[in-house]
């Protein structure tokens, strides 16, 4: 049994959009794909949230900066924060910019409890950060519960002017667990948002909820991640932690005869070494979701940093890592050595592919070949398509990595086109070309005026021309306008639009015509092509 | 010993008698162009994904999942992945995929080689897999044309299925919806021995 390890978690919140902000007071949202991820307090005060459509965030201010999001950006500025952290304690945790965590037990002794060591950090902080950012700290026995109270740390400190660390208290975590929204599972925990919403749709409305109906009950609805759910509600951590020989050092370090200076070199021999030492865990069954990186450089000076994955670390993934790890240590002299340390391990859950379809032959290449593929590119760029419904053509589906899915059940995915069909999808047959960035265009009426909708969802005119860029398309014929109203009790995420379908005509060169048919969609009284059929 | 897989791969009875060969002949390449491309496509897959063959959608940016569905792919067994852009990056993925995946749904980037589009094929023929080469439906506001004019590229396809749409039907001033189109493919390639021309009403 392993020591209950307590936790300490540094949050900054909106890391990405205070970063991106021209100046601390005004307000910022950093977009990607056409989605709000982050934005700052005072975009918050306009009624901006994360999730939120880029549109519709332009909509409530007019005023706010959008900016595109960079990892690159965000990971750099972190840096300072980092470094003054890493000052004083000597491993820490970044996973990803805004966030650090870090064991107590040895800083707090050292620093004469929780509480001084919270305050003496933040104090030390408060060069590098900007003046208005949300900074907090949470501790607790938990992951999860760390993180939870940091969160509250980092708003209740807005609110007051000063800054209070949150502190719960050692062995009651589980108590102070209970009553929370089971929400925070997937704030927090990065639960899938569907199954969260399942619970709730069920009664389960807190963590006591979840505990209470106990973990075979969980495993059995909801297999792997059943189990998960108890675990982290009762403060445990999420995955139960096995003990597997560390494997021979061969595989985990390297030490250059000469000091090697080169970054590329460093990499080339990380990657030689994570390949191995995922490897050697995957044989045993189990993938490593916690690894310390240390370099040793000529003159002795070290730098250990934990990476924390909880679906388990990729070659790639450490590759990643340990160069992030890399660019924010400046050191003159060159590195000596390369080493790669697991800290905690669990049982290898991605074999669920197997489920799918059962164990052929071609099942087993295939599953291969998407690990391979991971490792090539990365597991988002190999995603598979999940159920999730919706009426928003691309809402309906969600892609995951393919390397990730919990579990697949081939019988559900059968009644998938038997589904009770969305009250105001689309009706089949759907769009063969569905963009995620629609494309503005312009459509007019015969008089060359732009096509409006009225409230009563009436069109001004026919529509008979579709202009996009430079070239005009004569419209042959046309359905609708069919209004759809998404979360009208949401103002956040709520959305209003109509849909029109449109059969078009292009000369082209050699006189022919060329027909095409496409979905347009009127939002925010701009027109634009969502959908081809192709 | 391992028993050699079926010489090709099945395919819908509506799509069927395109084909010169009635199926999809493991090793070969075809070609779906035209505005009712990709469409065309995931109906020449669906059958053999039911059947328990994997499909990998490489470079196909904005395919409609919703879509494949109603075509009957097995979404357990479509795996969609992107890959980079530069030629010999493109054809190693396209190499690893085919290692793993009977059938394969391609865009081809616009400046593959033709050293890395032999590579691919010779891989593809040892693997006695099945390449379906796709159009890539980008739009932007610059280059308006989502409807491809076709593109040329490197590789030498067996099958080649160019479509027209003639007309859509159910829609009509407002009223309706799209239900059906008609659609001229013509058939052609270095494996069909006379180019012919088919009339179909597809659903799609």
């Amino acid at each position: 049994m392993l020591a209950s390890k307590r936790l300490a978690v540094l949050q900054c919140l909106d890391w990405s959009a205070v970063v991106a902000a021209k100046s601390s007071n005004s307000p910022c949202a950093v977009v990607h794909g056409q989605r709000v991820i982050s934005r700052t307090p005072a975009a918050m005060q306009y009624g901006v949230q994360v999730g939120m459509r880029r549109r519709h965030a332009q909509a409530l201010c007019p005023d706010i900066e959008i900016v595109a999001h960079e990892p690159n950006r965000d990971r750099s500025a972190f840096d300072t924060v980092i470094r003054t952290v890493n000052e004083l304690v000597p491993l820490i945790e970044v996973s990803e910019p805004g966030l650090i965590v870090f064991a107590v037990r040895g800083p707090s002794r050292y620093m004469g409890g929780d509480e001084p060591m919270a305050l003496k950090i933040i104090d030390a902080l408060k060069t590098s950060i900007a003046a208005n950012s949300l900074v907090g700290v949470g501790v607790a026995d938990s992951r999860l519960a760390a993180n939870i109270a940091a969160h509250a740390s980092a708003v209740a400190s807005n609110r007051s002017g000063l800054f209070a660390p949150y502190l719960v208290e050692p062995d009651k975590t589980s108590d102070w667990l209970a009553p929370q929204s089971v929400r925070v599972l997937s704030e927090f925990a990065n639960i899938n948002r569907e199954t969260i919403s399942l619970l709730e749709r069920l009664g389960l409305n807190t963590l006591h909820d979840v505990c209470a109906l106990g973990e075979s009950v969980l495993a059995g609805r909801f297999g792997e991640l059943g189990v998960e759910l108890h675990r982290l509600s009762r403060g445990d951590e999420q995955h139960q932690l096995v003990v597997v020989a560390p494997p021979p050092e061969h595989l985990c370090v390297e030490k250059f005869d000469e000091p090697v200076c080169d970054q590329q070199v460093v990499v080339n021999s990380v990657q030689r070494m994570a390949s191995a030492f995922t490897e050697y865990f995957s044989i045993h069954g189990t993938v490593c979701v916690r690894i310390i990186i240390a370099f040793e450089s000529e003159d002795g000076k070290r730098s250990e940093r934990l990476w924390y994955r909880p679906q388990g670390l990729t070659a790639s993934a450490i590759v990643e890592s340990a160069k992030w790890q890399l660019e924010a240590w400046p050191v003159a002299a060159g590195l000596a050595r390369v080493q790669l340390i697991a800290d905690e391990v669990r049982a290898d859950t991605a074999r669920q592919l197997k489920l799918w379809g059962g164990t052929t032959q071609t099942d087993e290449t295939a599953t291969q070949a998407i690990g391979r593929l991971s490792e090539l590119l990365g597991s988002s760029a190999v995603q598979i398509a999940k159920w999730q419904g919706g009426r928003d053509l691309l809402d309906s589906y969600e892609l995951v990595s393919a390397t990730h899915v919990q579990t697949i059940d081939s019988a559900n995915s059968d009644k998938q086109l038997t589904v009770a069909k969305w009250r105001g999808a689309l009706p089949t047959p759907s769009p063969s070309v569905v963009y995620n960035e629609p494309v503005q265009v312009q459509i007019n009426d015969q008089h060359g005026k732009l096509l409006s909708v009225s409230a009563r969802h009436e069109l001004s005119a026919s529509p008979v021309v579709v202009i996009i860029g430079a070239t005009s398309y004569k419209v042959i014929s046309w359905a609708g306008p069919w209004p759809v109203e998404e979360r009208w009790w949401d103002t956040a995420r709520g959305r209003r639009l109509v849909r029109l379908q449109l059969v078009c005509e292009k000369i082209t060169v050699e006189d022919t015509p060329q027909i095409s048919a496409m979905l347009a969609i009127l939002e925010h009284s701009e027109w634009t092509v969502a959908a081809i059929y192709g | 010993m391992q028993l050699l897989a079926p010489e090709r791969l099945v395919v819908a009875d509506d799509v069927c008698k395109l084909l010169p060969d009635s199926g999809l002949v493991r090793g070969r390449i075809i070609r779906c162009s035209g505005d009712a491309g990709l469409s065309l496509a995931l109906s020449l897959c669906s059958r053999a994904t039911q059947q328990g063959s994997w499909l990998g959608v490489v470079g196909v940016a904005h395919l409609g999942v919703l879509a494949a569905v109603e075509h009957g792919v097995s979404l357990e067994r479509m795996v969609l992945v992107q890959p980079p852009n530069t030629s010999r990056e493109w054809s190693v993925t396209v190499s690893a995929v085919i290692d793993g995946f009977d059938l394969l749904v391609v865009a081809v980037p616009a400046r593959l080689s033709a050293n890395d589009a032999r590579r691919v094929q010779t891989r593809l023929q040892s693997r006695r897999a099945v390449m379906i080469i796709v159009d890539n439906m980008a739009l932007s506001r610059s280059t308006s044309r989502f409807s491809s004019e076709r593109e040329p590229d490197p590789f030498v396809a067996d099958v080649i299925l160019d479509t027209k749409t003639k007309s859509w039907s159910g829609i009509d001033n407002g009223s309706g919806y799209l239900q059906h189109r008609d659609v001229s493919i013509r058939v052609s390639g270095r494996r069909v021995a006379r180019q012919r021309e088919h009339l179909v009403t597809r659903r799609f």
